[in-house]
This record gives structure tokens, C-alpha cells and sequence, in this order.
């Protein structure tokens, strides 16, 4: 006769459930606004190329895409692409394991030498191999020099996952008679998945994006084929045509690493406390590790460096001319000016998007945040292209090869890059620190200035370094709208190499790895840190 | 004196409803607790009251301040309420001296005035630290002397308490209390945890899918409830069916409590537990008929073992389970002949043990609460 006699939780259930409330603050009409204009922006270039490939009018674009160079250039592109894709893998996952899980001698000084190439330009690269070895040319040539250019963008993320994830998981899988080849296929690359698929897309988009290191090693691509375009008037429908191929395969890569990352993802139970387990011990297979790792260091950090300071010393006395140190310091100068430009720009742009991703869950919101990442797709050599066909058409030729269109060319780049930053950043600082300020009696933006801002400081000037560091390495977009009379770094290393001045070249190349190579690595431990403070 | 004044509060997002007319009035230097469970709406009710979002309807009027009504939204930084939020959030990156000094203007950051506070919440000599270098209990005190600091009249508390663990959680709660009855300030505490509103707050207002279903003093709420599910929240409870006996009926089983100086003829209802009487003041808008019987399990009383079991009032069964809590002890009796699963709750203190499967008796003690069931 009696009803349920439900109880409470009363004392039996102590550990009080913390509630999560959904919070949707009122419209952020103001932040909405201006990132809609960031992302108007950022559309730029794609929606120009659009309308002039229209302009040129479907006939001329077809009669340009369907000939017998394009099949070439696809076949070119996509086979290096999928071979240094793949290669990278390899590389960067396997260096990242031996340098995270096992005990091979001396891991400490690897992990920071194995992420330096990153900071050295794929042309500088290239140029230090070419200029030694004559026969690194064609798909050979750019094969290596690409895949040792760009592997640290898969062993950098696979690294830090690695860092992060359970290693308890592995000694559960051994402990449950899994060996120990098993262990690292099934739970070691599961735990890293998604940092491998990431660190391949950004390898596919830099193949695809590269210019330089091809044009040096004669390899044809798109790219490559689009900047020889540029120059002639009468191709603009051909330009259009092939960027308009080269987007659509930079968008299939895009969405190619999104159907494959799916649902997986490296959840981790119980509490974040740092463990403490043994590496795995490598035992007879040291010798051989640590031979391949020092390979791999010497071939791609040993050669570029050598090969400059070879040429540098190939004249006999190492004396730096008058002329040299003269364009050397004005180079200087100007990439400063403008790395720090479109760096400040870029930073301030991804502000409003990021609080609006991070603080105001919405999917309206969420699409107007990933639709600038469709920048990703847009090479260097197409927006370039396209702000200078846009100053043609609309400005009268205005703005061409100066100095601002320069750095909204940098900005509209690497945005991308400095959103992931300045998310990183505002995740940092809990937006219940602002409504405690405000109720401290804090207007909304003293708030904002004296708390969020202030925390997120450090991802902030990350973000900025990462930008600096792009620009102070772009070589394709700067030497489409570098401003008359002006060199860069990267252009003026450019035009001594073409002109086989590899003495005066060299050392405009060991300047632009020493300028990158420094805040490659803080940039290395800020994100290590904040990877382990978010866990 | 009214110090908090809340009239017909809407607030939903997008199409959710989560406030759906709350009225409440908080006199000036209560200790009020606002107690829900998850999905509630009292976070959202919070943030109203502090300013952080706005209502759709109503008005919230702080003294003689009207603070949001349509129309006008007063931001937070204006209204001078004192907020402590979940787990403190104390500014990582400032000493404890800045914290507490954050809402204060100028010199006074540095001023005397943050030691007293600082000494107020009995952390004095700690305001050159960082907020992790203190523990979870610590951080809250801290939290709570910043928000006084600005000496606002009312301070709202966002469940403070939960991330701190049991031991520390009784000792910050009785210091947080003594600390605003000391400052005279208002204190609105938002909790799920009906211990801690029943033994902090000087009244708590229950709300439920928006709305507060019952506002008054905790020993009303606990022994008054106003429906069987605010009795369950609230605590253990016994729901059991029952049947409104014909008033005229003289005989009452035992409770000396029960109906004494009523001159009407008490209410009593029949149970499987016999015939109960009904807390008179209940019994006003009962009908004859069906109703649910509410029974705390401190209202129970184990009869002796082996003892007659068939006299009127005195249930048969046997224990399922006994929870031994050292001042107390919770036990689980299945009637004889009930179905599974319709166990009777009993709070005994003191006692033998009684292992599972013993045969024991139950009987009521007192007057109980009765509900009409529609």
C-alpha cells in the first residue's frame, strides 16, 4: 500500500553535483558585428576571385582548366603532396615516440633541435641542398627538401599529445598481454590520432602553398605555375583558373582531415595529477634510434646551416661588403615593420572573433568562426593575386606594391594562425573573473582590460610571434606586392640566389633562421605549458 | 525593512523558459538561501540579481533602488552587490591584497582597510600571497572579503561551498555566515545542498522550474512542506498512501501530540501504519478521500524485537539494510507482505545492530502532513 518512499540524497550523498548552468548572456550585438566584418575581410580574395573568374566568363576558364598543363600541375601537386604527407607522418610521429616514450640517450636536446627546422624557410632549405648538390632536383629534389622542412609540423603536435596523454593507458594494454608492437598501433597512435591528422593538414596546405623551394628546384605545381601567370596581363582568366584548382584541392584537404578525425577523441578519466612512468626502454634498438634521429637532425638542420656558412666562407675571407650590410640592415628593417604590423593587426582582428568563440556558444557564432578558417585554403600566390587584380579593378592600380596592401595581404595570411593563438589565450581566463570585477563596480571593458586581457597576455604575445615569425619567412606574397624600391629578408635573399650570388645569399638565409629560430622555440614551450595547464 | 525586492521575474533563452514569474522579498540583513536542484534556475535567477543578464519581465528593486524593470537594465558595476562565485574565482594573477583591494578606489587598495578585511575573515598576514598558494577553504574567505569590501548591502553567494571538501565545507560555512551577520550585510545563498540551507540560512525560499514553490523558515520547509516532492527534496521522507478517516471517528491510536487544544475534532488518516493523526494546521483544505501521507523517519520508531506486531499502528517487517552514520543510523524495513521495492525508511539513534532479515516493528510517533491526491 505504500507509494515509492523515494528519499533525497541526503547525507549519503555528500559529493555535491555542481551544476554547469548553460549560460547565454544577452545578444553581444557589438562583438557580433565586428567580427562579421573580420570575416567579410577574410572572404575577400576568394569572394574577388570568384567574380572574376565570372568576368572571364565560363568558356575561357574551361578552355584553361581542361588542357594538358593542367593534368601536369594536378599530377605534380598531388603526388608530392600525398608523398611528403606521408613521409612527415612517419617521421614526425616516430620522432615524436622515441622522444617522448623511450629512454634514448639524450631526448632533452633532441626534442629542441628536432622542432628548429620549422623556422627555417622551405627556400632556404632547398636553396642550402640545390646549391650543394646538383642533383637535387625535380620530385626527387623537392621530396626531400620538403619532407625535411616541414616534418616538425607533425612531430610538434604529436609530440605534445604525447605528452599529455595517460601513459598508464599503454601499461594497461601490456598488462592485459598486449605486446608491446600492438600497444603502439592500438593505443600509442589511437592516444595521437588527431594531433598526426592535424600536423599532416598543415602539411598538405604548406605543399600546397610553397613556392620558392619548387621554383628552385624546377618543379612545377600550381602554385609555381600561377606566379609565373601573374606577369602577364593576358593570363589573368588562366591565374584565376588555376587558383580556382588549387582552392578546390586545398578545400578537399580541409574537409578530407575533418571526415577523418570524426568522432575520435583522446578523452582521459580520472584526475589530471601529473604521473611519473618509466620510458620504455629500448634496450639493442638504442644504437639505431639514436643514429636515425641525429640523421635526421643533421640532414635537415645540418645541411641548410652548413651550406650557408660554406658559402659564406667560400669566398675566402668571410668580409661582409659595405653594400651587403647596408641592404642587410634596410631588409631588416622593413620586415620588421611589417611582420610587426600585420602581427598587431592580426592579433586585434582575432580578439573579437575569439571572445565571441570561446564566451558565446551559439551556432550562428560557431560558423561565422570557422568560416575564417577557410583562409586556410587560399595560398599566399592567390591572395596575393587577388588583392592585386581588387587594387586594379576597383582602386586604379591605388595601393598596388605598397606598403599597407603588403600587410593586409601578411594579415588576411595568417589569421588563421593568430586565432588559434588568441583562443588558446581567452580560454585562459574564466569569464566569471569579468563578472566578478564588474560586480567590484568595473565597467564591462575596464573589465575586460584589467582581467581577461591581462591573463591572456602571455597567448596574446604568442600569437603575435607566430604571425611575425610567418611574415618574417613569406617569401611567394612578398614578392608579388613588395613595395617598389623595397627588399625584405626573404626577397632580397631571393635575388641574389637567382642571380647565383650564393655568398651574398647565405647570409641573409642564417639571419632569417636566427630571427625565426628564437621564437620558434619559446613558442615550442608556451604552448607545451598551456597544454599542460589546460591538461 | 525590505532590502531585496523581486516582483514577476521572466527570463527565458530562446524558446526555454527558465524563470517563470519568481516573487521573493528578502528582508535587510537575512540570511536567505535560495535552494533548487539542478535546472532550476537559480544560477539565472543569481545573475539577474547581480546584473549579468537581464530579465524579460519583473522588477528587482535593491532598498529603495528600482534596479531592473523593462526598460532599464542597471549594469553590474552599479548596483553594489557583493558576489563570491562558485570555487572564488579569485584574479590568478594578483596578490591576495589586490584581490581584496580590486573594487576599492585609489590608496584604499593599499589601505588599512584591506588588512581589517583580511583580518575580518581571519587571513591576516596572507595578503602577499597568490590565490593558488592558499587552500580551497582560504580562497573562499578571500573571495568573501572582496566582495564585502565594497560594503554593499546585499552579497550574493553562488554555491561557495561545493567545491570544498566535507570537512572543510562545515567550518567555511559557519565562518561565512558569522562574518555577514558581523557585517550586517544581506546575504543571499544560492545552494542544491538542503543540508546546508536548512542549517545556514535564517529562511530558504524552494524554487522549482522557475518558480518558488514555498518561502519560509527552514524548520517550516523541513517540517511543512508544501507537496511531496518539496518533502522529498528537502530530506529523508516516508510517501505513503493513505485515506482521510471519517473525522467524527473518537478512537485515535497513540501520539499525546497529536490534535491537543484543538477544539475541533482532528483530522486522522488511515495508513498501512494505522490510523495517524493529521497536523491540525494541515488539515484545513483536506478532502475526504485518497491522499499521500508524509512520514520523516525520525517520526518511526523500531518496537521491540519479537514484540506483538498485530496491535493497531504496528507495522511487521523485516530490515533490508541498516546505515550506520556513528550519531545515527538509517534503516531500510520491507512490510511483511508488501510488494518489493515499498521499503519504509526509520532514523533510529542508538541501538542494537540489526542485521539484515531481522523481524522488527514499526510505529509512528506524532501528528503527519497529509496531501489530497488529485
Amino acid at each position: 500500500m505504500t507509494t515509492a518512499p523515494a528519499t533525497a540524497p541526503a547525507r549519503s550523498a555528500a559529493p555535491a553535483i555542481v551544476t554547469v548552468p548553460a549560460r547565454k548572456p544577452r545578444r553581444p550585438a557589438g562583438l557580433l558585428a565586428i567580427s562579421l566584418l573580420v570575416a567579410a575581410l577574410l572572404a575577400v580574395p576568394l569572394v574577388f576571385l570568384l567574380i572574376e573568374s565570372g568576368r572571364a566568363g565560363y568558356a575561357t576558364v574551361a578552355s584553361q582548366v581542361f588542357r594538358s598543363l593542367t593534368a601536369t600541375l594536378l599530377w605534380n601537386t598531388v603526388r608530392l603532396t600525398v608523398a611528403v604527407t606521408a613521409a612527415c607522418a612517419v617521421i614526425g610521429t616516430g620522432a615524436a615516440w622515441l622522444v617522448e616514450r623511450t629512454d634514448l640517450p639524450g631526448r632533452r636536446l633532441w626534442a629542441v633541435l628536432l622542432v628548429i627546422p620549422l623556422a627555417i624557410p622551405d627556400f632556404v632549405v632547398s636553396f642550402g641542398w640545390a646549391s650543394l648538390f646538383t642533383w637535387m632536383q625535380g620530385f626527387r629534389g623537392a621530396f626531400i627538401v620538403m619532407t625535411l622542412a616541414v616534418y616538425p609540423l607533425v612531430y610538434l603536435p604529436v609530440a605534445a599529445s604525447l605528452r599529455s596523454a595517460d601513459p598508464g593507458q599503454e601499461e594497461v594494454a601490456r598488462s592485459l598481454g598486449v605486446g608491446r608492437v600492438a600497444t603502439f598501433v592500438r593505443i600509442t597512435l589511437g592516444q595521437a590520432r588527431g594531433a598526426i591528422l592535424g600536423g599532416c593538414l598543415l602539411v598538405a596546405l604548406v605543399l600546397l602553398a610553397e613556392f620558392g623551394a619548387f621554383e628552385m628546384l624546377s618543379y612545377q605545381t600550381f602554385t609555381t605555375e600561377i606566379f609565373t601567370n601573374l606577369g602577364l596581363p593576358t593570363e589573368v582568366p588562366a591565374a584565376c583558373a588555376l587558383s580556382l584548382i588549387l582552392v578546390a584541392i586545398s578545400l578537399v584537404v580541409l574537409a578530407g582531415e575533418g571526415l577523418l578525425r570524426g568522432g575520435g577523441r583522446v578523452a582521459r578519466s580520472g584526475p589530471m595529477t601529473p604521473r611519473i612512468t618509466l620510458p620504455l626502454r629500448l634496450g639493442a634498438g638504442r644504437v639505431p634510434a639514436l643514429l636515425g634521429v641525429l640523421v635526421l637532425i643533421g640532414l635537415a638542420l645540418g645541411v641548410p646551416i652548413g651550406a650557408s656558412i660554406y658559402w659564406i666562407f667560400q669566398g675566402g675571407v668571410p668580409s661582409v661588403s659595405d653594400s651587403v650590410s647596408v641592404s642587410m640592415a634596410d631588409a631588416a628593417w622593413h620586415t620588421a615593420l611589417y611582420g610587426a604590423g600585420a602581427a598587431a593587426l592580426d592579433t586585434l582582428l582575432a580578439l573579437p572573433v575569439a571572445v565571441l568563440a570561446i564566451r558565446h556558444s551559439g551556432k550562428a557564432r560557431h560558423f561565422l568562426e570557422r568560416s575564417t578558417y577557410l583562409v586556410l585554403a587560399m595560398p599566399g600566390v592567390v591572395i596575393a593575386l587577388a588583392l592585386t587584380y581588387f587594387s586594379e579593378q576597383y582602386l586604379s592600380g591605388a595601393g598596388y606594391q605598397t606598403a599597407p596592401l603588403l600587410v593586409l595581404c601578411y594579415t588576411i595570411m595568417f589569421f588563421p594562425l593568430a586565432l588559434v593563438g588568441v583562443k588558446a589565450a581567452i580560454a585562459r581566463a574564466p569569464a566569471d573573473l569579468d563578472d566578478v570585477a564588474r560586480s567590484l563596480g568595473h565597467r564591462k571593458l575596464a573589465a575586460f582590460g584589467r582581467i581577461t586581457l591581462r591573463l591572456a597576455a602571455p597567448g596574446l604575445v604568442a600569437a603575435f610571434c607566430l604571425v611575425f615569425l610567418e611574415v618574417v619567412t613569406e617569401l611567394t606574397a612578398t614578392l608579388i606586392l613588395v613595395p617598389t624600391g623595397v627588399q625584405t629578408l626573404a626577397t632580397q635573399f631571393w635575388q641574389y640566389q637567382s642571380s647565383l650570388s650564393y655568398a651574398q645569399a647565405a647570409p641573409f638565409a642564417l639571419v632569417m633562421i636566427a630571427v625565426a629560430a628564437v621564437p620558434t622555440i619559446v613558442l615550442g614551450r608556451f604552448f607545451d605549458r598551456t597544454r599542460q595547464a589546460q591538461g | 525593512m525590505k532590502q531585496l525586492a523581486v516582483t514577476g521575474l521572466h527570463k527565458a533563452f530562446g524558446s526555454h523558459p527558465v524563470l517563470t514569474g519568481v516573487d521573493l522579498d528578502v528582508p535587510a540583513g537575512s540570511f536567505t538561501a535560495i535552494l533548487g536542484p539542478s535546472g532550476s534556475g537559480k544560477t539565472t535567477l543569481l545573475r539577474l540579481l547581480a546584473g549579468f543578464d537581464q530579465a524579460d519581465a519583473g522588477t528587482i528593486s535593491l532598498g529603495d533602488r528600482v534596479v531592473d524593470r523593462p526598460g532599464l537594465h542597471l549594469p553590474p558595476e552599479r548596483r553594489q552587490l557583493g558576489y563570491v562565485p562558485q570555487e572564488g574565482a579569485l584574479f590568478p594573477h594578483l596578490t591576495i591584497t589586490a584581490n581584496v583591494g580590486f573594487g576599492l578606489r585609489g590608496k584604499d587598495r593599499r589601505g588599512p582597510r584591506v588588512a581589517e578585511l583580511l583580518e575580518s575573515v581571519g587571513l591576516a598576514g596572507l595578503g602577499g600571497r597568490y590565490p593558488h598558494q592558499l587552500s580551497g577553504g582560504q580562497q573562499q574567505r578571500v573571495a568573501l572579503a572582496r566582495a564585502l569590501a565594497i560594503q554593499p548591502e546585499v552579497v550574493l553567494l553562488d554555491e561557495p561551498f561545493a567545491s570544498l571538501d566535507a570537512h572543510m565545507r562545515a567550518s567555511v560555512r559557519a565562518d561565512v555566515q558569522q562574518i555577514c551577520k558581523a557585517a550586517g550585510t544581506t546575504a543571499i545563498l544560492v545552494t542544491h545542498d538542503q543540508d546546508e540551507a536548512l542549517s545556514m540560512a535564517d529562511s530558504i525560499a524552494v524554487l522549482r522550474d522557475g518558480k518558488i514553490v514555498q518561502y519560509a523558515a527552514p524548520q517550516e520547509i523541513y517540517t511543512r512542506p508544501a507537496d511531496p516532492d518539496l518533502a522529498r527534496f528537502v530530506g529523508d521522507a516516508n510517501l505513503l498512501d493513505g485515506l482521510i478517516a471519517d473525522v467524527s471517528a473518537g478512537t485515535r491510536p497513540a501520539g499525546p501530540a497529536a490534535g491537543t487544544g484543538a477544539s475541533e475534532q482532528p483530522a486522522a488518516v488511515d495508513t498501512i501504519l494505522g490510523r495517524l493523526p493529521v497536523e491540525p494546521a494541515a488539515a484545513a483544505g483536506l478532502l475526504p478521500g485518497p491522499v499521500t501521507v508524509l512520514i520523516r523517519p525520525e517520526q518511526l520508531e523500531l518496537g521491540p524485537l519479537g514484540g506483538p506486531t498485530d496491535e493497531p499502528g504496528c507495522l511487521a517487517g523485516r530490515v533490508v539494510a541498516c546505515e550506520y552514520y556513528g550519531h545515527d543510523a538509517v534503516v531500510r524495513v520491507q512490510p511483511d507482505g508488501g510488494a518489493a521495492g515499498q521499503q519504509i525508511i526509520v532514523r533510529t539513534t542508538g541501538g542494537p545492530q540489526l542485521p539484515p532479515g531481522s523481524a522488527v516493528s514499526v510505529r509512528a510517533r506524532g501528528a503527519v502532513l497529509a496531501w489530497t491526491r488529485s
